[in-house]
């Protein structure tokens, strides 16, 4: 499915600050990438000037630095930071046992330059969420996105194997892509439509075009993991005893960053917090499952053995959550590799078990 | 409802981790009408005798004297409670299992024949049977509350975190100071509770709640080795206030 209103236009990259400017003035918070303490960090801006600019992301496994540069691809957040809230208070009780329900300000969140495999998690989370959580569909439904194409995809960046980058396809407002001090844009809804009527815009011409077709081309190239998703699924499953997973987690620690950097991962906890009054909240935190309480049950643990925790998530994202939800639950953005306190690198980890036999 | 009756002890230790529940000053008024601290040397003079719903212990055990006197805070209490990085795995005092305690005390004191030690610092469990821990250098006063209030509320076992400090790293919003800074951090092995304090201010985790459940100390001394860091350095991280912990001695002792 490719859904563009428009197809191209161009206009300037100065229009960024335009847009901008509309969004803000039309009520919406936005939330774009801003540079704290040398990392990339999606925050409210309130003013276009706070968006990061003239920085360069160098991620690698394990590794993480900024650069002075001309184009950025993200940081540790993603929106799921906004949309699925580390901390989440679902209810209070009183001491005189009254359920309490907190009444939420709707916000109207606008996304700005968020990166097309960050665009694809949304998708991802709508799937998982929607219908089920109130508190992410209340956002969901006011919210505004717009996305920057990947014209440099970073070295743990693998949304072409993906399918989900370096270049939206549809579920955006509006797209841009950066081309010097050009800008192409692409509307993808109605109100994105309407935001580009504020820019000064053309239909794009043939050499504009011709440039932007190589420089995506190119971006794709990069962006690849060495592994095909046709069929990937089924590949892994038929390799479930592989010892890869074993030999990979030597160099785990258990740590569950991966889990909490992933912009798709959903799972979470529910403490009860008794407070000194008498009351008490119930609170949703971020969980992942390669910690080892995750898997604790009454009675027993579904997977004690780290390399079987970490075996689930692999399989998780590339296998069960396609019979799950109909969609690959890895959207490529390489956080959990950047992120990984030892580098754990996931696209070697698929690659490795698929060139192993049905128990290499 | 009867008051909780507590008692808090002191063994070999600093008395930080006592004091943590009189730095709750907002609480403590509202504290004392739930539990009746029967002793307490730190807060106050009157000393009620047992048996005790509840016994604090802060300190780890290091002279024959506190071996005998652990035991009979055993006996005298329904619930032990060990609070602390001494009193859960040896804390600072354990740095002196690593050398010769009786030269130490030759050099120390005019009498050293006066001093009866044992030859490790050691917690609590290593001589009685220890209910739960609650584990940091010191404890939190908020993990510290939260626990009575649960023990209050009737949940048994009350839950503390056991997962990493990067859990609570992550769920902060803090950048990860070992990808993001190359500092050294001991966040992914050690367990959280603390809120991942240290990250917080951007400096590594030094491990003071110790090992987490499941830790996997190995992989991180392989991963500080990968990222050029001085086994010197390596080995003092690991040796610091969690130093006799199991799985934290390994490490340790790999650079000895
Ligand atoms: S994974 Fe793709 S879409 Fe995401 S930042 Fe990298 S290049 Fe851009
Ligand atoms: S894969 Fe990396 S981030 Fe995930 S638990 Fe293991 S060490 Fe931590
Ligand atoms: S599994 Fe890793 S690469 Fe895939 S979406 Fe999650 S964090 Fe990104
Ligand atoms: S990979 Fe693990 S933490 Fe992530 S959604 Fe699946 S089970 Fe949950
Ligand atoms: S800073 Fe330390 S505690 Fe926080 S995520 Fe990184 S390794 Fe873990």
């Amino acid at each position: 499915m490719w859904v563009s209103l428009t197809g191209l236009y161009v206009g300037r990259v100065d229009s960024l600050r335009v847009l901008f400017d509309e969004l803000r003035r039309s009520g919406y918070f936005v939330v774009g990438y801003r540079v704290v303490d040398g990392v990339l960090r999606l925050g409210e801006l309130s003013s276009f000037d706070e968006l990061a600019q003239g920085v360069e992301d160098v991620q690698g496994p394990g590794r993480y630095s900024l650069i002075s540069g001309s184009f950025y691809r993200h940081g540790p957040d993603s929106p799921k930071k906004f949309l699925y809230p580390p901390y989440l208070t679902l209810f209070k009780v009183s001491s005189g046992w009254d359920v309490v329900v907190p009444v939420r300000e709707v916000r109207r969140l606008a996304f700005f330059g968020l990166k097309p495999c960050d665009l694809a998690s949304i998708k991802v989370l709508d799937r998982v969420l929607l219908g089920v959580d109130d508190y992410y569909e209340s956002l969901r439904k006011n919210m505004v996105l717009i996305v920057e194409n990947c014209t440099t995809p970073g070295n743990t960046c693998f949304c072409s194997t993906m399918n989900t980058g370096p270049r939206a396809r549809d579920s955006f407002d509006l797209a841009y892509t950066r081309l010097g001090d050009k800008l192409v844009l692409e509307a993808g809804s109605v109100l994105g439509l309407k935001l580009l009527n504020v820019l000064e815009v053309e239909p794009i011409d043939d050499a504009t075009y011709e440039r932007f077709e190589a420089t995506m081309r190119n971006a794709s190239e990069k962006a690849r993991a060495g592994f095909e998703l046709n069929g990937l699924p089924e590949e892994l499953e038929l390799r479930i005893e592989s010892k890869v997973y074993e030999k990979v987690t030597e160099k785990c620690l258990g740590c569950a960053n991966c889990n909490m950097v992933c912009p798709t991962c959903f799972c979470f906890d529910v403490l009860d917090v008794p407070l000194i009054d008498g009351s008490a909240e119930r609170v949703r935190v971020w969980d992942g499952c390669l910690n080892f309480t995750y898997g604790q049950v009454a009675g027993g643990h579904f997977r004690p053995d780290l390399w079987a925790r970490y075996r689930h998530f692999v399989l998780h994202k590339f296998a069960y959550w396609v019979k799950q939800f109909g969609t690959f639950g890895c959207v490529g953005c390489g956080r959990c590799i950047t992120w990984c306190p030892t580098g754990i690198d996931l696209r070697e980890t698929v690659r490795s078990v698929l060139r192993g036999g049905k128990s290499g | 409802m009867r008051k909780l009756k507590v008692a808090v002890y002191k063994f070999s230790s600093c008395d930080g981790c006592q004091l943590q529940f009189l730095n709750l000053e907002d609480e403590l008024l509202q504290l004392s009408d739930l539990i009746e601290f029967a002793l307490f040397y730190e807060a106050r003079r009157f000393v009620g005798s047992g048996p005790y719903d509840v016994a604090f212990v802060e300190g780890s055990i290091s002279t024959p004297h506190e071996v005998e006197l652990i035991k009979k805070v055993r006996e005298e209490s329904k619930v032990l409670v060990a609070i602390g990085a001494c009193a859960t795995s040896g804390g600072i005092q354990a740095l002196r299992n690593w050398a010769d305690a009786e030269e130490y005390k030759r050099y120390v004191y005019p009498r050293p024949e006066w001093v009866e030690v044992l030859r490790y610092a050691e917690p609590p469990s290593k001589y009685v049977k220890v209910d739960y821990e609650i584990r940091g250098c010191p404890v939190s006063k908020d993990q510290l509350l939260s626990f009575v209030l649960q023990l209050l509320k009737g949940k048994t076992p009350p839950t503390l975190p056991v997962d990493s400090v990067c859990v609570e790293c992550k769920r902060r919003g803090n950048v990860c100071v070992l990808v993001a800074k190359g500092i050294p951090c001991l966040g992914p092995v050690t367990m959280g509770g603390c809120g991942a304090l240290c990250p917080s201010y951007g400096r590594g985790c030094y491990g003071c709640y110790g090992p987490m459940i499941d830790p996997k100390p190995d992989a991180l001394n392989a991963r500080f080795k990968e990222l050029n860091i001085k086994p010197k350095e390596i080995q003092l991280l690991f040796k610091q206030f969690t130093n006799w912990s199991k799985e934290f001695r390994k490490v340790v002792e790999e650079y000895e």
